[in-house]
């Protein structure tokens, strides 16, 4: 190899090893504190994941699909309490982590509204120890981007973020007509069977609540109030079915108890910001009394 | 929506994986080993045969049927080109034609098929990844080599058609250009800063353009994209543009600089495609071994522009919309070429006058008018489902009425696109001569970068074609 040929492969190694090495420190001195900007759904839960492993435990946890992904932590009265709720993915998936934590919540909620998706075994071996989340360096421009957003709209306190949700409920609800999105989720229900994979994740949960309950911590399952016409499709009735003849106890479940009339569902599906308002105050109610 | 996202992963050995890393690293150091130096092409076809088999061995027959009927063709054709030409491009098609069109007349999960096991078994395969770039390949072979008196040995075919820096996504070399360079390699004859400036290149557009840009674009899909705002909708598909560029020019790039690697010199895909101020100039800059193939192979032994003007235009259509379904059996491809070849149509008579005009206003203003065109087109790529094609294009023209639409940071937009922007419109003097002195610094940088600014892992676009 040539002299020139090794210069060149000197001088780009070197830079390479530099700004990794200077990333490295600056990640060792500043942490993780930053929160980064999420371009994806996951991204959002992701965040929240990494919070819950770095931060002392909450009193309560909410796990779940994007419906309880919905329920903003800022929306609770109750202030230490995550959603670990995850868009796209499992109650298991959450589940499992809360479980795989050297210590645990008072408090754990299940939503058991979408049973039907695999646990993501890759979430969970990452979040399942605490500490191990962190990564040895963090992605510079995310990072400068994140900086330039905290910069640009500083973080309100929870007190202002739970006042000007407050706001809301003085407005009507939402005349957004959504049937058509209702009537395409209630299609898209329709043709699924979640039979096996709900049998699975109800006895997974099972057995999870058996081992949580073992070391203390109480849980509690939920279901989020769907549209009519949601509620009575195939797919959510048979996964409703099958949970409750699994936990038939009124003792397990979480009643949650608002006026439908006051809810929408913008999107046929998920509950819409003062709705979930609604529901996040039926909720802190709760929980209230069993804290 | 109740829906989960996925990204599509090959089963088997993928550029981006530890594996082929290492796999790559072992397979040099044996390669200009001086007692392998008799076996170099023989050990380069056997990494090629566990590089392609790696996670989906059961495809390796069908490599291997591929590989020794087109040989089996090249020999009879030496002695009647006439016959055997002909059907040794049959052969390679009807291959091509099975295993990527039969998923339009078979559902290939249903347990029982036709009931004859064979037959069963055949239609139950997945669709073999690079069959598309293999098959044209052969055409290839069988074409260039046929015109000669001597067969080329049977290492040397194989080595050709299944190279594995080219197996998967090409570039799709004519073989009259690769089979000449086949002979001894040594150690000192390595380029190695050119190798690792197209490697680096190649994987720092693939992980951190192509898979970070890939986070934003999953909003394109069916029904993500109806929660999307109007503008937001447009923006991503300029950023779906960015990407399938980085994607498909970073696999290219990381091939010709894994070939030059083992000596061997690959054909360029790529030439700064969203500069081209006119569609038939985009064609000679965007996948161009792909765009080479096509005329040659097919748009000049349709009679090219030699048979009039309706044939010509009719020759254009018929090479675009055979293009659009060479990428997948789908109405949305077949539509992506269609246009292609109408907007092709459409500028050959106004080409000479536009060409005529020397102005940097007429000139600015076609390069963005080919590259909204190209860009809005590639709507029909994201979404293969054709209606949901024409949903996201409507969506385009109309205001959102989404009632929560998702929010997407515009300056992490820019700034993984970026990369792309300057390497289309920085001044190539400003790299070639003035900042030659820092090129290590810079590459040393891209390193760094990719590895720390790396979006989720996802294959490559161009795996599934």
């Amino acid at each position: 190899m040539q002299m020139v040929t090794v210069q060149w492969f000197v001088k780009c190694g070197l830079t390479t090893a530099v700004l990794l090495l200077a990333c490295g420190f600056a990640t060792a001195r500043f942490g993780h504190g930053l929160q980064m900007p999420s371009t994806t759904t996951r991204d959002g839960s992701l965040i929240t994941l990494n919070r819950y492993a770095k931060e002392p435990i909450p009193d309560v946890v909410l796990v779940g699909s994007s419906l309880t992904f919905r329920l903003k932590e800022e929306y609770f009265a109750t202030t230490k309490l995550r959603n670990l709720a995850l868009a796209g993915g499992s109650p298991v998936t959450g589940l499992e982590i809360v479980a795989n934590q050297p210590r645990l919540p008072k408090i754990v909620l299940v939503e058991t509204n979408v049973l039907s998706r695999a646990t993501d075994n890759v979430l969970v071996e990452k979040y399942s120890w605490r500490g191990n989340a962190e990564p040895l360096f963090f992605r510079p421009v995310r990072t400068v981007v994140a900086s330039y957003e905290n910069w640009l709209h500083a973080p309100v306190t929870h007190a202002q973020a739970f006042s000007a949700h407050a706001r809301l409920l003085k407005q009507p609800p939402s005349d957004f007509d959504n049937h058509v999105y209702v009537d395409r989720a209630v299609q898209q229900s329709n043709t699924e069977d979640p039979t096996v994979a709900t049998q699975i994740n109800v006895q997974r949960i099972e057995q999870l609540i058996l081992a949580l309950e073992q070391r203390g911590a109480r849980v509690l399952l939920f279901q989020l109030p769907l549209s009519k016409e949601l509620e009575n499709a195939r797919s959510i009735k048979i996964a409703r079915d099958i949970v409750h003849a699994r936990f038939p106890e009124s003792d397990r479940w979480l009643t949650i108890n608002v006026s439908r009339s006051e809810l929408r569902w913008a999107d046929g599906v998920h509950l819409d910001e003062r709705s979930a308002f609604i529901v996040v105050q039926s909720i802190d109610r709760a929980v209230s009394l069993l804290l | 929506m109740l829906h989960s996202t996925s990204s599509q992963k090959r089963d088997g050995m993928t550029f981006t994986s530890w594996q082929f890393g290492i796999f790559v690293a072992v397979v040099f150091g044996l390669y200009y080993l001086p007692a392998f130096r008799a076996l170099q092409v023989q050990l380069l076809v056997v990494a090629s045969l566990f590089f392609y088999g790696y996670g989906q061995p059961e495809l390796l027959p069908l490599l291997a049927v591929a590989v020794f009927g087109t040989y089996l063709f090249v020999v009879l054709a030496l002695r009647n080109r006439s016959i055997w030409l002909p059907m040794g491009i049959a052969f390679n098609l009807a291959l091509l034609a099975f295993f990527k069109y039969k998923f339009l007349f078979v559902d290939t999960t249903s347990p029982a098929l036709v009931g004859e096991s064979p037959i069963d078994f055949l239609l139950s395969l997945p669709l073999p990844i690079g069959i598309s770039f293999f098959v044209f390949h052969n055409i290839s072979l069988l074409v260039d080599l046929t015109k000669q008196k001597d067969a080329p040995s049977l290492a040397s075919v194989f080595l050709y058609i299944i190279f594995f820096p080219q197996l998967v996504s090409g570039p799709i070399t004519r073989a009259g250009l690769f089979i000449p360079q086949i002979g001894p390699k040594f150690l000192a004859d390595v380029q190695y800063v050119d190798a690792a400036k197209w490697i680096l290149t190649g994987y720092f557009f693939k992980l951190y353009v192509a898979n970070n840009l890939n986070e934003m674009t999953s909003y394109m899909s069916f029904p993500l994209y109806e929660t999307l705002q109007t503008q937001d909708r447009w923006l991503l598909v300029f950023l779906y543009s960015y990407q399938i560029y980085a994607d498909f020019f970073g696999y290219s790039a990381i091939a010709i600089g894994l070939a030059v690697l083992f000596g061997y010199r690959l054909t360029i895909n790529f030439d700064l495609p969203y500069i081209s101020k006119s569609f038939s100039e985009f064609w000679t800059r965007w996948h161009i071994s792909l765009s080479s193939w096509l005329r040659t192979y097919l748009y000049i032994p349709l009679g090219g522009n030699q048979k009039g003007i309706t044939r010509t235009y009719l020759n254009l259509m018929i090479v675009m919309g055979l293009g659009g379904l060479w990428h997948g059996a789908g109405l949305s491809y077949l539509m992506w070429g269609v246009l292609h070849g109408f907007l092709l149509v459409i500028e050959r008579p106004l080409l000479g006058r536009l060409q005529s005009i020397d102005s940097t206003v007429v000139r600015t203003a076609q390069m963005c008018f080919v590259f909204l065109c190209v860009t809005v087109l590639w709507i029909f790529f994201k979404l293969p489902h054709f209606d949901h094609a024409i949903g996201y294009l409507t969506g385009m023209f109309v205001p959102s009425t989404s009632p929560n639409p998702p929010k997407l940071f515009y300056n992490l937009a820019l700034l993984y696109s970026l990369p792309v922007i300057i390497q289309h419109f920085a001044p190539r003097a400003l790299f070639e001569r003035r900042l030659r002195g820092a090129e290590p610094f810079l590459y040393g940088a891209m390193a760094a970068l990719m590895y720390l600014e790396a979006g989720p892992e996802t294959a490559f676009i161009y795996f599934q074609f």
